[in-house]
């Protein structure tokens, strides 16, 4: 059934490869003469393209076997066996992971070329193409592991490489508290990730750990109700760390403090949408419990909806983008919760595009103004960066979901299939967030780009950005703009190519509700788009003062103190105790017999010295005396 | 023949250079860098043959030519191995270390090559004069190594110790022989064994005396409990790179021919066991109480280094009799050997004119101020100390793994206890070095790069090592 080849280990080799080169280069060369930041630019883009083309060569080798038999595995080596438990450091290449491996590294590539220009002038130019290269290439170990064992090893490295960019700025306290609020809350999730991987190993992993054969088991008595259960949830908890869901969604926003182009990896290519795949893997497990499901669903759409009101009130431009990506996600969960995984995924697809583009454009702008974020203080800006504005609008339609944009088709399925299966509250709250959506994506391009310019001296400096940074965003905007025809519904005359081409990889029965159905959801959408975006305009079209916050508005502005109250219920709570242990157990409790045993020995060592007298007759001495106990002891033991 | 003269050949090699060396001693152009040089090239060139044949792997007894009086074995190789690369550091961190020290000529390097010689035909004797000799040669050049700095009051102090204390138990040893001789009527191990296994000790009272005597002149030299109390102070007298030597070379060499010694005969070994036993435990505490109480980095060293005796007596208690490899003995000694004279090359280029360099608190802030050579003397620390995942922790993984193996859990749990307590000194090295400020500015090196070059690659050696796997 599968197919072994070789080669699938190389993908993320080569941008680990890279990152190690890279650091290297950077530490041997930071405190000395600098090496000149083409070097960097040109071996960080290396890797990234390199995988990018073995991706390609993936895809035309799936794409060569009939559907039912599109895997190849790739066992490079045994990473460890422990009784049972034998884990290769085995890849897995099938229709999910090449469309996830296709995109990650395509719009890998785009952020990392477009990173040269963004970067440039960056003391530590070096270590930030390091990282970036580390980052993709742990992605791409997530994407491409065979089992859950080396996924967690590239869930880890994403883990950690988003801490390390997202304070990359760290001369800026506030960045570091970002980047440790990112890792700890990442944490959380992936306790949620490692339980649920021992409990599905204690179930069925004794026949095998990868994802083929944990498929095949799946039916085994061992795998209860319960325990499907238990698994599916407290994978899910992972997934809600790493993608940014309700409860814990809170690090996404402030993981702004990064650079941009580390913002765009993290929303488009890595990490978010990390979540959402690895549900779509474990789709077997799912399609078993529809609790499970139904659960994941509705704290994705909550999710959608809570980030949707966030986002109507943020001021800073990448926030806005950041709720923008929690609400996605919320959406990609739905769709997944109703066992639409091919519809999850292929949101993720567009998504991808649409979202790097956006983040790109918000980078040019941010370039151009000189490091400012707020969007109050732009406006007009559509005259000085005709390329960045166009290409802003056209993700933003796709984000609002515009058809025939590519946002608009993957929503419009994930819409679809929760109405199709009886999801009525679903559908009706991703529909008004719909609405909404549109609504905040035009309140910030209005805000940013028409109007009269609010600060004059910034927009006199104000000019397009050089041609590295704007080809990624012309190349993102095709993307935003075509990649949903990919998937285009029978009712358009397509013949959905992405979901036949996932079927093979996901467990999803797609349902036939007829074309009534369909056009309500269609329909539902469009409206929801047409009064957000009339909305938007009415209020901020011909430009608009800054608005003050009251009321509900200022509560949501303050993202309802969700941070304040993780803090207040879970924060102060543990630093008091650890502070308690520290203060009062530890030197009191603990310490003191290790104090004492401390003592003893330095007492008893420096007592000892005494013995060392210097004089070759006591040491001759010793060497009578101790000769005589021996003899002694020798003559008791032999008797 | 030609394989025995290959097996031959490291040691003939040594001898010739040592001869060599000192007859070019007397030409005023020979200078003492000149002869670094050359004995270093000498033990290189022991060391690679000393390899070939280790991995032509073929073991002849020398039945022909030695009467069994010189045996090859596998053991002996890799001690001879550990020596030669020993004397090959030693000779190049010894050329740094007189770049800033000047009491040097070149028939220091004479001297190490001699002792080699006597290290490596210790390793191989099998025969109780041959050891002697052996050992003679071994010591009398170290007498004269120890003692090199005659104008310093120290080093001539604890010349006189080593040699007074070392005729002592050379007189042990010689003692030992004769009533060994006198009960088996032979001095060859292999002799002596047969006898032990045709009458059993207890029949022969003068048989117990003899070995009792024999192995109290190697415990002497192991620097064992209660004959441990010269190390301190002669490790502290030698000028830094004889002390590593010592500690490294000269311990091989004993360790491999006790080994040798004790499983001549299962009986032999057995007997023993309870008064090993005591001994490793009480040499691994009293080293470790004596560390602990030092201020001066060498004396510390020379101290550490009395507990890993002790360690290497728990592998000695653990032989198995009947298939001894010593691969756990050797293993350890390699480990320890990579990590202690990287310490002591370390120090010869960072001690300073005179050793002034010297206490714990000189080191302080050396991190800051030399931020390299500071994280390879805590690598090599971390190793001493049994930290993974470097050669040290490897090595007393095996020996506590032997000892279980062998029974002995008490044992076992007393050398985890000690090597806990011997944190305390190791660690201390690493706090002074990175957590506290230098109270004073850090002087230039020694002018010569060799010594770093030869403490990254130990550095390397101690990562190497731990991967090398062995079967216990």
């Amino acid at each position: 059934m599968e197919q072994s080849v070789n080669y699938l280990g190389l993908i993320p080799l080569f941008p680990l490869l890279g990152a190690v080169l890279i650091g290297l280069l950077h530490v041997f060369t930071c405190n000395r003469t600098k090496l000149p930041e083409k070097v960097y630019g040109i071996l960080a883009c290396v890797g990234p393209v390199l995988s990018f083309v073995m991706a390609l060569k993936v895809f035309v080798a799936l794409k060569g076997l009939p559907p039912e038999s599109r895997f190849l595995v790739h066992k490079a080596f045994t990473w460890f066996s422990v009784g049972d438990l034998h884990i290769n450091m085995g890849f897995l290449a099938d229709p999910l992971s090449c469309l996830m491996l296709l995109f990650v590294t395509f719009i890998g590539s785009l952020i990392h070329i477009y990173s040269i220009g963004y970067m440039g002038g960056d003391k530590n130019y070096g270590k930030f193409f390091a990282y970036m290269n580390l980052f993709l290439g742990s992605m791409l170990v997530l994407v491409l592991g065979d089992g859950p064992v080396v996924m967690f090893v590239g869930w880890e490295g994403v883990g950690l490489c988003s801490y390390l960019l997202i304070s990359f700025y760290s001369e800026d306290r506030s960045n570091v508290l970002a980047g440790n609020k990112a890792f700890i809350v990442n944490r959380v999730g992936d306790l949620g990730f490692v339980l649920g991987m021992s409990f599905l190993f204690w179930a069925i992993g004794a026949q095998g750990f990868d994802y083929l054969s944990l498929k095949a088991h799946v039916n085994d008595p061992a795998m209860t109700q319960g325990v499907l259960l238990t698994v599916c949830l407290l994978l899910f908890v992972g997934a809600t760390g790493k993608s940014a869901q309700i409860p814990l969604y809170v690090w996404l926003p402030d993981a702004m403090a990064g650079p941009t182009p580390v913002s765009a990896l993290i929303h488009a290519a890595t990490m978010v949408t990390a979540g959402v795949y690895m549900v779509a893997r474990f789709s077997f497990l799912y399609a078993e419990v529809a609790l499970a499901g139904s659960i994941v669903a509705w704290v994705g759409i909550l999710t959608a909806l809570l980030a949707a009101i966030f986002g109507m009130f943020q001021e800073d431009i990448k926030k806005v983008l950041a709720y923008s990506t929690v609400s996605q996600l919320g959406y990609m969960f739905a769709g997944v919760g109703v066992a639409a995984y091919s519809a999850g995924i292929f949101h993720v697809f567009t998504h991808a595009f649409f979202k790097a583009l956006l983040f790109l454009g918000a980078g040019s702008v941010i370039y151009a103004l000189h490091h400012e974020q707020n969007i109050w203080k732009m406006g007009g800006l559509k005259n000085k960066m005709p390329k960045t504005y166009v290409t802003m609008v056209i993700g933003a339609l796709a984000l609002a979901g515009c058809p025939p944009f590519s946002g608009f088709f993957s929503k419009d399925e994930i819409l679809y299939s929760a109405l199709a299966t009886g999801h009525f509250g679903i559908w009706a709250v991703g529909v008004l967030v719909a609405g909404m959506t549109a609504y905040y994506t035009f309140r910030m391009i209005f805000v940013v780009f028409h109007g009269e310019p609010r600060d004059h001296h910034a927009y006199e400096h104000a000019q397009e950005s050089p041609a590295v940074m704007t080809v990624p965003l012309i190349i993102l905007a095709v993307g935003a703009l075509f990649a949903g025809l990919l998937n285009l519904p029978a009712i358009f005359g397509g013949d959905q190519i992405v979901s036949h081409w996932l079927a093979p990889s996901v467990t999803e029965h797609h349902p036939h509700a007829g074309v009534f159905i369909e056009i309500l959801a269609i329909g539902a959408s469009v409206v929801a788009f047409a009064i957000g975006i009339k909305i938007a305009y009415a209020k901020f079209g011909k430009g608009a003062p800054e608005p003050s916050f009251t009321g509900f508005a200022d509560f949501a502005y303050h993202k309802f103190y969700v941070d304040e109250l993780y803090d207040k219920v879970i924060v102060q709570p543990y630093k008091a105790i650890g502070s308690s242990i520290w203060k009062v157990i530890e030197p009191n409790v603990t310490d003191a017999p290790v104090k004492g045993v401390a003592r003893l020995y330095m007492v008893l060592g420096t007592a000892f010295k005494v013995f060392q007298v210097g004089y070759v007759r006591v040491y001759a001495l010793y060497m009578v005396l101790g000769l005589s106990l021996m003899s002694l002891l020798l003559s008791q033991s032999l008797n | 023949m030609t394989n025995d003269l290959m097996l031959l050949m490291p040691l003939i090699i040594v001898g010739a250079g040592a001869i060599l060396l000192m007859i070019a001693s007397t030409y005023d152009k020979f200078t003492h860098e000149l002869a670094a040089y050359g004995s270093a090239g000498v033990f290189a060139v022991a060391f690679l043959v000393q390899l070939s044949s280790c991995i032509a792997g073929n073991v002849a007894p020398f039945s022909e030519v030695f009467n069994g009086i010189l045996v090859v074995s596998n053991f002996s190789k890799a001690a001879g191995l550990i020596i030669l690369a020993c004397g090959c550091f030693t000779a190049l961190s010894s050329q740094t270390y007189f770049r800033r020290n000047n009491f040097c000529s070149p028939e220091y390097y004479s001297l190490t090559a001699f002792a080699a010689a006597g290290m490596l035909l210790l390793t191989m004797a099998q025969e109780l004069i041959s050891v002697f000799i052996a050992l003679e040669i071994m010591s009398l050049a170290i007498y004269i190594l120890v003692g090199y700095d005659r104008k310093n009051v120290i080093s001539t102090e604890a010349v006189l110790k080593y040699l007074m204390l070392g005729a002592f138990a050379g007189a042990f040893f010689v003692m030992g022989s004769a009533l060994v001789y006198g009960a088996a009527g032979s001095t060859k191990f292999v002799k002596i064994g047969q006898y032990l296994a045709a009458n059993g000790m207890l029949h022969s009272p003068v048989m117990i005396g003899g070995a009792f005597f024999i192995m109290v002149a190697f415990l002497f030299k192991a620097a064992a409990f209660p004959f441990h109390a010269w190390v301190v102070d002669v490790y502290d007298g030698a000028s830094v790179p004889v002390t590593g030597y010592m500690a490294t070379a000269l311990k091989t060499a004993i360790f491999a021919v006790f080994a040798n010694f004790l499983v001549i005969d299962g009986a032999l070994q057995h007997k023993w066991i309870t008064f090993l036993f005591y001994i490793s435990v009480l040499t691994m505490f009293v080293g470790n109480l004596i560390a602990i109480g030092q201020q001066s980095l060498k004396r510390m060293l020379a101290a550490s280094g009395i507990v890993h005796s002790g360690y290497l007596l728990i592998a000695l208690v653990a032989v198995g009799t009947k298939d001894f490899t010593g691969s756990v003995i050797a293993f350890y000694l390699a480990a320890y050997a990579a990590s202690t004279l990287g310490i002591f090359t370390a120090l010869s280029y960072l001690g300073g004119t005179g050793e002034a360099r010297k206490t714990f608190d000189d080191f302080k802030g050396l991190a800051k101020a030399r931020p390299y050579s500071a994280a390879a003397i805590s690598i090599f620390l971390l190793s001493m100390a049994g930290i993974p995942p470097t050669a040290g922790f490897m090595g007393k993984f095996y020996i506590i793994t032997s000892a279980i193996d062998a029974g002995q859990i008490t044992l076992a749990v007393l050398g985890i206890v000690s090597s806990i307590i011997s944190m305390w000194y190791y660690l201390r090295l690493i706090i002074a070095m990175y957590f506290h400020e230098a109270s004073e500015q850090f002087d230039e090196p020694a002018p010569s790069s060799l010594a770093p070059v030869c403490t990254f690659i130990l550095v390397l050696c101690v990562f190497a090592i731990s991967l090398y796997p062995i079967a216990v």
